[in-house]
């Protein structure tokens, strides 16, 4: 397996030249991947920082609120417009135009109506969730094949076993695509908010170290960041991969 | 032999390299095709047939044996000698069925009205008039292919290679495709190597026909068909050699299978 | 035609609706602004408003190009080589997967607030899309198709310019329209984090002074800016893509 290898050098070569160039540049500017482990320790005995925990769990909270909502709406409208036809050929094209404006627009507007507390971080997260789950409902109801349905109806299924048995795990392996794609967005929603324009919370505490100039610090809570989200995704495809191979 | 053979195949030989070893897929196959001739390369899945057309067209290099062409090794692909019709038609979807049989008149530099003449030339006997300025996915499968054998016979070349061109088709489809292939090479003076597995092509179309063995293939039998044309394949000859062809092809089947 | 006169039909009332929810008093113009107020704001800060609109419209364009410029060929070399691809994908779809809102901070210490900054952010936005679109699309070219040109006698430079071209097409044209977004995002993120020009600096200026029409006007701009441009890249992509 000679990708592992080449994959491995090319991890070494690059922190190879993080530090490299790193050592030789601005030291306040340029942070080499050698002082993180040092920073993240100061960071977490939260010395010139505000203590960490509390906006921990501030952010994860944000983030729960906001995927739970964006879930729930997701699929409901998803449902609404896929059952219904009709109100799905009237409103799915208008979803899909409103993809092509950069998301970001629409949070100084949630600034304003929620303020610079939670609220905004929430709303904003359950906007850029929504939009991958009720995508993903749609095209899952579409693929559906309609043989499926035929049979169980010949069988004498009623309208809500119908839905249980037939239509949801033929939709599972494309709802759950949504469900991890809305997972990932909500989460950028609420750092994204937390960074542009709050009082507490990761994002808060990542703008204070890089508003003082704690490049370090601020490397290391970047990397903290980075390395959780990519977790959290992964564990999310674990999911995926599972359910997928359940509905085959 | 009396004039040059256009195509003399001397005990070639390929092996291919897996991760799981070596595997032979063609060992030893010597094979003189006679000018304007029509063989076959009949045998099992995996004998080695494509490879050995593959060398003959230039795209695979043998690692033993060598491959004449009027007398000249082959080295690599030749166009002005040798054309391809593969299994996938292959066909260009960015281009139009009069685009695609100009492709190769389009490499050698041939202006686009001459392109155009013979591109026509070519698609309207095929039954393809009208359809010229159709995109490949505007088409059905039996016309992709007419329109990827127009594409083969616009070079003009001596030698037409063909693997297994209408293994896609259904079968009645297959059997007019035939027919139309049998009016074409009447027509044209060609050599034409043919590979399939099906007996009942091999038998419609052929002069020859050369049974492969299974892998590692190598010619076990080469069987004449001097059958007129327009065949009857219900007629007592053509049914004997069928049941000639298939006790040797069906051997190999097993042995393919069990291999 | 039926749909689309709904569609028009349920925009114009819901604007109406909206036009008399405000007068009514259901509710507050602090937050929520009638849409006739929104167009006066707009009709009055035009000239203004166009020079930021310009600002903004060049950062994205500058990335767009560096991130164009180094994506595609980074995308094509990395479809076309199976080794590669296999040894570095892991690592883009990584950081693919990073907010990247995260690292723009540190550009902004770096280049200052301004320009580059902005033009570096909507770089780093746009470029993992082309990236991951076109290696994708390189990848999928039918090998049959490259078979064919070889065995006609093509060169290299033919088998190029006449089959993996137009064959890798479509996916760079694809990749070109969606990372126009990705690249908007990335401009008006810097100019809202660390700007002081742009419709990104006017948005979330006026929303933290609570300006409310202006902030209307200025989000209705920029979203009927972009949804212009990708419904332009959408209609050329149909026409050069007829054959599909």
């Amino acid at each position: 397996m000679r990708v592992w290898l080449w994959r491995a050098l090319v991890l070494l070569a690059a922190l190879g030249l993080w530090e490299a160039a790193a050592r030789m540049l601005n030291p306040i500017l340029y942070v080499g991947p050698s002082r993180l482990p040092a920073a993240l320790v100061r960071v977490l005995a939260t010395r010139d920082l505000p203590p960490l925990a509390g906006h921990v769990w501030l952010t994860l909270g944000e983030i729960a609120a906001a995927y739970a909502l964006a879930v729930a709406g997701g699929l409901w409208v998803g449902f609404v417009l896929g059952l219904r036809k009709s109100l799905g050929r009237i409103y799915e094209p208008l979803l899909a135009t409103l993809y092509a404006v950069p998301s970001v627009v629409w949070y100084p507007s949630l600034m304003l109506f929620f303020g610079l507390g939670p609220s905004s971080k929430i709303a904003f997260g359950v906007l850029l969730g929504f939009f991958p789950v009720t995508l993903s409902v749609l095209a899952g109801i579409r693929q559906v094949p309609a043989t499926l349905v035929a049979v169980a109806v010949s069988m004498g299924a009623k309208p809500w076993t119908l839905f249980r048995k037939v239509m949801l795990p033929a939709m599972a392996s494309t709802m759950v695509g949504g469900l991890r794609s809305g997972l990932a967005l909500s989460v950028v929603g609420v750092l994204v908010g937390e960074l542009l324009g709050a009082r507490a919370g990761l994002g808060y505490v990542i703008n204070y170290a890089y508003g003082l100039m704690m490049t370090a610090e601020y490397a290391a809570l970047v990397a903290l960041v980075a390395a959780a989200v990519l977790l959290l995704d992964g564990a999310a495809s674990l999911v995926e991969g599972r359910v997928k191979r359940w509905a085959g | 032999m009396t004039a040059a053979a256009p195509i003399v195949i001397e005990g070639v030989g390929k092996r291919y390299v897996t991760p799981s070893g070596p595997i032979p897929a063609v060992d030893g196959v010597s094979l003189t095709v006679r000018p304007r001739e029509f063989v076959s390369l009949l045998g099992p899945s995996g004998c080695g047939k494509s490879t050995v057309l593959g060398m003959i067209g230039g795209l695979v290099r043998p690692d033993s044996g060598a491959i004449l062409i009027d007398g000249e090794p082959v080295t690599g692909p030749n166009p002005r000698k040798v054309a391809l019709v593969f299994q996938d038609p292959g066909l260009f979807p960015w281009r139009t069925a009069l685009d695609n049989v100009g492709f190769g008149l389009e490499l050698l530099g041939v202006p686009a009205v001459g392109r155009r003449k013979i591109a026509l030339g070519l698609l309207e006997p095929m039954g393809l008039k009208g359809f010229e300025a159709k995109y490949p996915r505007e088409l059905s499968g039996g016309m992709r292919q007419r329109v990827a054998i127009a594409r083969a016979l616009a070079l003009d070349t001596p030698i037409l290679l063909m693997d297994e061109p209408f293994g896609a088709l259904d079968e009645q489809t297959r059997l007019l495709m035939g027919e139309w292939l049998v009016g074409v090479r009447r027509r044209t003076e060609r050599t034409i190597v043919f590979v399939t597995h099906s007996l009942h092509e091999a038998i419609a179309l052929s002069d020859r026909i050369a049974v492969m063995t299974a892998r590692p293939g190598r010619i076990k039998d080469v069987i004449e068909v001097p059958l007129p044309y327009p065949r009857a394949l219900d007629g007592p000859e053509a049914v004997a050699l069928h049941a000639k062809l298939w006790a040797q092809v069906r051997e190999e089947s097993l042995r393919a299978m069990e291999g | 035609m039926k749909v689309l006169a709904c569609q028009a039909l349920s925009v114009v009332a819901a604007l109406a609706a909206w036009e008399a929810a405000v007068r009514s008093g259901a509710l507050d113009p602090t937050f929520i602004p009638a849409p006739s107020a929104i167009l006066r704001v707009f009709g009055a800060t035009l000239t203004d408003t166009l020079p930021r609109l310009g600002d903004t419209l060049l950062k994205t364009l500058l990335g767009y190009a560096l991130a164009v410029g180094v994506g595609v060929p980074a995308g094509l070399l990395l479809g076309s080589r199976p080794t590669a691809h296999a040894v570095a994908m892991p690592y883009v779809v990584a950081l693919y997967g990073i907010p990247k809102i995260l690292i723009l901070p540190w550009i902004a210490l770096i280049f200052g607030i301004g320009l580059s900054t902005a033009a570096l952010a909507a770089a780093v936005f746009a470029i993992f899309p082309v990236v991951v679109l076109i290696a994708a699309g390189t990848r999928d070219v039918d090998p049959t198709l490259v078979t064919v040109a070889v065995s006609m006698g093509a060169s290299r430079a033919q088998v190029g310019r006449k089959v993996l071209f137009p064959a890798v097409l479509p996916s760079v044209l694809t990749a070109m329209r969606v990372a126009v977004v990705f690249a908007m995002l990335g401009a008006l993120l810097a100019e809202m984090l660390a700007g002081n020009r742009g419709m990104g600096f006017q948005m979330q200026r006026t929303a933290l002074a609570f300006r409310a029409p202006e902030l209307f006007a200025a989000t209705a701009i920029v979203s009927a800016v972009s949804i212009s441009v990708v419904l332009f890249l959408e209609h050329l992509n149909q026409r050069l893509g007829r054959w599909r």
